[in-house]
Formats: structure tokens, sequence, C-alpha cells
């Protein structure tokens, strides 16, 4: 075994144990006790836990990517959900414990969001909203609000519950790290349009509705229309320049200065080194739609001037019929201007895979909801007291 | 770049802390809100490989843990309710004889230090005891 590797193993388990100690430490401390707690110390301990599993975590799985709004609102709601998930477990009072159980629910939410979910984001808010209040109901009902009691100021083996959750964290990082090291690189799908290739489509289209406008004008003789077609590819020529910058040159128009586009550049291109994040997008159905796309807009791009010259070359130029091909193309680049964003579909995507894929288990569910219902009624159902 | 391991990792941590809370805490009420935080860290981890793979498949294994924790929260509190009758506590440590054969029994010897409640005021009876009215109408077989 390589002996840095190995280093480099102890280091990680090192810094994970140590986190997993501090996180016993202070659940210890703040886990309810008749004996009384000490808050301070062990939310310091909880903090310093918190700051060394988020630096182990930075510090291998980081990437120094400018991705920084997705790293700030990613770190926010992780440690929201973390945080309250503490308050939750060490609350002496089960009403604010379902509080915060509410906010680990809504933290939960922005990592789905954040993971383009935003139909199971609505769904879990709906579900958890009336499990939350009917929690709430129940701890009015059944709870008794004066003086300590014993079910909500004691702790069962408080020492002996932190440490076996924490241990069993501490493992399953560990084995994520092992995994990590030899696995491919991991990052999530990218949507398949970046923000700079979104822009430049957006103001592709607007110029060529520019560009439709030398078209109208004066066709009757033979040097007017050649005049209307010469404005117009000097008009196009621009355009047609910035368009291949995203797409790509077809074959048939070769430009030696923008061979390639940035799009089949990140999409159809494999990485050399294993830390590229341009790979991963063979698998991907949507950047497959996306390329598609882009191969249409390229051949419509570069047979537009043909066609308009060819149909100004007539006897009576039609020039509706011209102006309809700059729109053709310029309808294309709005559309992969719109294409391959993640979440665009997810609801449509979701009721497919459901109706199509799950029917079965979608029926079992629903039979599970009833037997329930049936369930709880036959528990709590008393005989002869009904008033 | 967020990469599928953050969002591993902050999962497995949830998953722990609502397990710390599972193992420890006594009210059957907060045992429930932790097992279902464990849930969600699960959930967490589902949807993150349905990104990592750019599929649904995970996204619908989710909605039916929905389903399943919805199922499972009516049939808990149907169960609390009705453990609740039985003891009029929420304690689980009330029912530890169900505990295995040869585990010893909780004990709590701390005592807690419960405050001090104020009895209500009461009257003491005194006097005779007052008679009924005459004009009521007596039964026949006293």
């Amino acid at each position: 075994m390589n002996l840095f590797a190995l280093s480099f193993a102890l280091e990680t388990g090192g810094q994970i144990a140590l986190a997993a100690l501090l996180g016993v430490a202070g659940f210890f401390l703040l886990l309810p006790n008749p004996r009384g707690r000490f808050v301070g110390p062990g939310i310091a301990l909880l903090l310093s836990s918190l700051a060394i599993f988020g630096a182990w975590l930075y510090g291998h799985f980081g990437n120094p990517l400018p991705d920084i709004i997705g790293t700030i609102l990613f770190a926010l709601f992780s440690a929201g959900a973390l945080g309250f998930g503490t308050v939750l477990v060490v609350q002496k009072n089960p009403a604010r414990g379902a509080i915060a159980f509410a906010f680990v629910i809504l933290s939960t939410c922005g990592l789905f969001l954040l993971l383009a979910a935003p139909f199971l984001m609505a769904a879990t808010v709906i579900i958890y909203a009336g499990a939350i209040i009917v929690t709430f109901l129940f701890v009015l009902m059944l709870s008794h609000a004066e003086g300590p009691s014993d079910e909500n100021d004691r702790s069962r083996e408080p020492l002996s519950g932190a440490f076996a959750g924490f241990a069993f964290v501490g493992l399953v990082l560990f084995t994520l790290h092992q995994t990590s090291q030899a696995a491919t690189p991991s990052h999530l799908l990218a949507p398949v349009l970046t923000a700079e290739e979104r822009k430049a489509l957006g103001e592709i289209a607007a110029k060529l509705e520019e560009a439709e406008k030398q078209l109208d004008g004066d066709t009757s003789t033979h040097t007017a229309s050649d005049e209307r077609v010469k404005a117009f590819e000097v008009a196009f020529a621009p355009i047609k320049y910035d368009l291949y910058g995203v797409v790509g040159t077809s074959d048939k128009d070769k430009l030696a200065a923008v061979r390639l586009g940035s799009l089949p550049t990140r999409l159809e291109k494999t990485a050399k080194s294993g830390t590229d994040s341009a790979v991963l997008f063979r698998e991907d159905q949507q950047a497959r739609d996306v390329l598609r796309r882009a191969e249409i807009v390229r051949e419509q791009t570069a047979q537009l001037n043909k066609n308009v010259s060819r149909i100004f070359q007539r006897e009576k130029p039609d020039v509706d019929s011209a102006k309809a091909e700059v729109r053709k193309l310029r309808d294309e680049v709005v559309l992969l201007r719109g294409a391959g964003d993640l979440p665009a579909s997810n609801v449509r995507g979701l009721g497919f895979v459901l109706y199509s894929e799950h029917l079965l288990a979608i029926e079992l569910a629903g039979t599970l909801l009833l037997v329930a219902v049936i369930g709880a009624v036959a528990i709590t159902h008393r005989k002869g007291v009904a008033k | 770049m967020i990469t599928l391991w953050h969002f591993l990792a902050v999962a497995a941590a949830l998953f722990g802390i609502g397990l710390v809370g599972f193992l420890t805490r006594r009210n059957l009420i907060t045992m429930f809100l932790c097992a279902e935080m464990m849930l969600q860290g699960v959930a967490i981890n589902f949807v993150a490989f349905a990104r990592f793979h750019g599929n649904l498949q995970g996204q619908v294994f989710v909605l039916f843990i929905l389903a399943v924790a919805a199922c499972e929260a009516g049939v808990a509190l149907a169960l609390f309710i009705s453990l609740y009758r039985r003891r009029r506590s929420l304690d689980v440590t009330d029912w530890q004889e169900l505990r295995e054969t040869g585990v010893p029994a909780t004990f709590d010897a701390e005592p807690l230090d419960r405050p001090v409640v104020e009895p209500e005021p009461t009257l003491t009876p005194a006097g005779a005891r007052p008679l009924p009215p005459l004009d009521a109408e007596v039964p026949a077989s006293v």
C-alpha cells in the first residue's frame, strides 16, 4: 500500500474521529439529565464538531470551482438541518422539538431544491406541514405542562446512545472517503447550457430579428433584390460567427477561427484528467437532446444564406417566405436556449415515470395508506365509551 | 462546486443525529420526530443519487418514502393514544416489561426536583348535612 495514501487515510480518520468524539461529548452534556446539563460547553463542543466536519468536507470533496451561490446555499441549508436536528434531539419541551423539526424539514426542502427536485420540495412541505400540526395537537393533548417529568427530563443512556449514533456516522463518513478515492469524478450533472451560452443565444435571437428587417423593401428589379440580399448577408455574418461560437461549425461551412463552439466542446469531448467536469454527459438524456438541437441550428445556419438568395433570385421574390426562413432559425435558437434545464420538466418527467414504470407500486402505496387508516381507527377505537 | 459526496455526508450526519435522539430520548413524540428525521436523511441520499445519475428513479422512491412515512405517522400516533390511555404518560420506560429477558430493568436513581405544587384550597365540611327541600319529589321506595 502506498505510504502516502495511508497517511492521507489516517489524517481523514483522525479528523472524522475527532468530530465524532466532540459530537458525542456535546450531546452527552446537552441531553436532558435530572442532575442538570451544561448548555454552554455542550454547544461549544457541538459547534467545534460541526466546524471540523465542515472543514473535512471542504478539504476532501470541496472543489474551488466558481459556484459560490450554490456553495453558500448548500452550507446554509445543511447547517440549518443539522443544527435544528440537534435542537430537536436535546430539547426538553416536545412542542419546541416539533418547531425545530419543522425547520429541519424546511432546510431539507432547500437541499431538495438545490438537487433540482422542486416537486418533492413542495410535496414534502405540504405533507409535513400536516404532520407537524398533528404532532403539535398530540403534544397539547397528552403532555403535562407542569414541572419536570420522567419522559422529558431523563435520557436513556445518554453516553452510549450518543456514542452509538456518532460511531455510525463516523464509519459512514470514512467509507464515503474510501469510496471517493476510487471513484470517477462525482460532479452532479450541471444544467446543460451555461449562463453565458444562454445569454449569447438570447442576444443572437434578438439580432436575427434585426437582420430579418433588412429583407424588407423594394424588390421589383434584380439589382434591388441583390441589394437586399447583400444587406442581409452583411447583417447576418457577425450573427453567424456568434452562433458558431456556441454550437460549432458544420462541415459545409468551415470557419477556421471557431471550428468548435462551446457546446460541443463541453459536451462531446471526453476530458483528459479525472477532475475535469466536462465528462459525464454521454449518459445524460438532456445533454443528448441539447446536442441534437444544436446540430439542427448548425445546419440551418449553414443553409440560410443559400436559401434566402435562392428565394430572391426568382422572378417575383417572395419576401415573406424569405423572412420565414430567418424566423425558423430564430425559433430554433430560442428553443435551444430554453432546452436542457434540469428542473424545467421535473413534474412532467416524474408523472411519466410514476405512471409508466411504477404503476403497481403506486397502487400498492394507495392500498397501504388505506390499510393504515383502517389500522389507526381500529387501534384507537374503544367499544362502549363513545360518550 | 457541490459534489455528490457533500450531500451524502450531510445526509449521514442527519441520520446519525436522528439515531442519537431515537436511542436516548424517552418521550414517544420526540422519538417519533427523530425517526422522521432519519427518514429525511435517507431521502436526501436518494434525491442526490437521482441528480447524480440524471434520472428520476430516486425521486420516485422518495415519493414512496413520503407515502410510507404518512402511514407510519398515522399508525404511530394511534398507538400513542392507546398507550397513553393505559398509563397516562408518554414515557417509553413505562413499558419496559416488554424488554428482552435477562436485560436489567431501567431504574431512575436520581430524583427529579419536582416543584412543590400548592394544593388547591378546599373548604372543610362543617355543620349538619343540609336536608333536601320539602317540596322535592321523593321517590316512592324511600
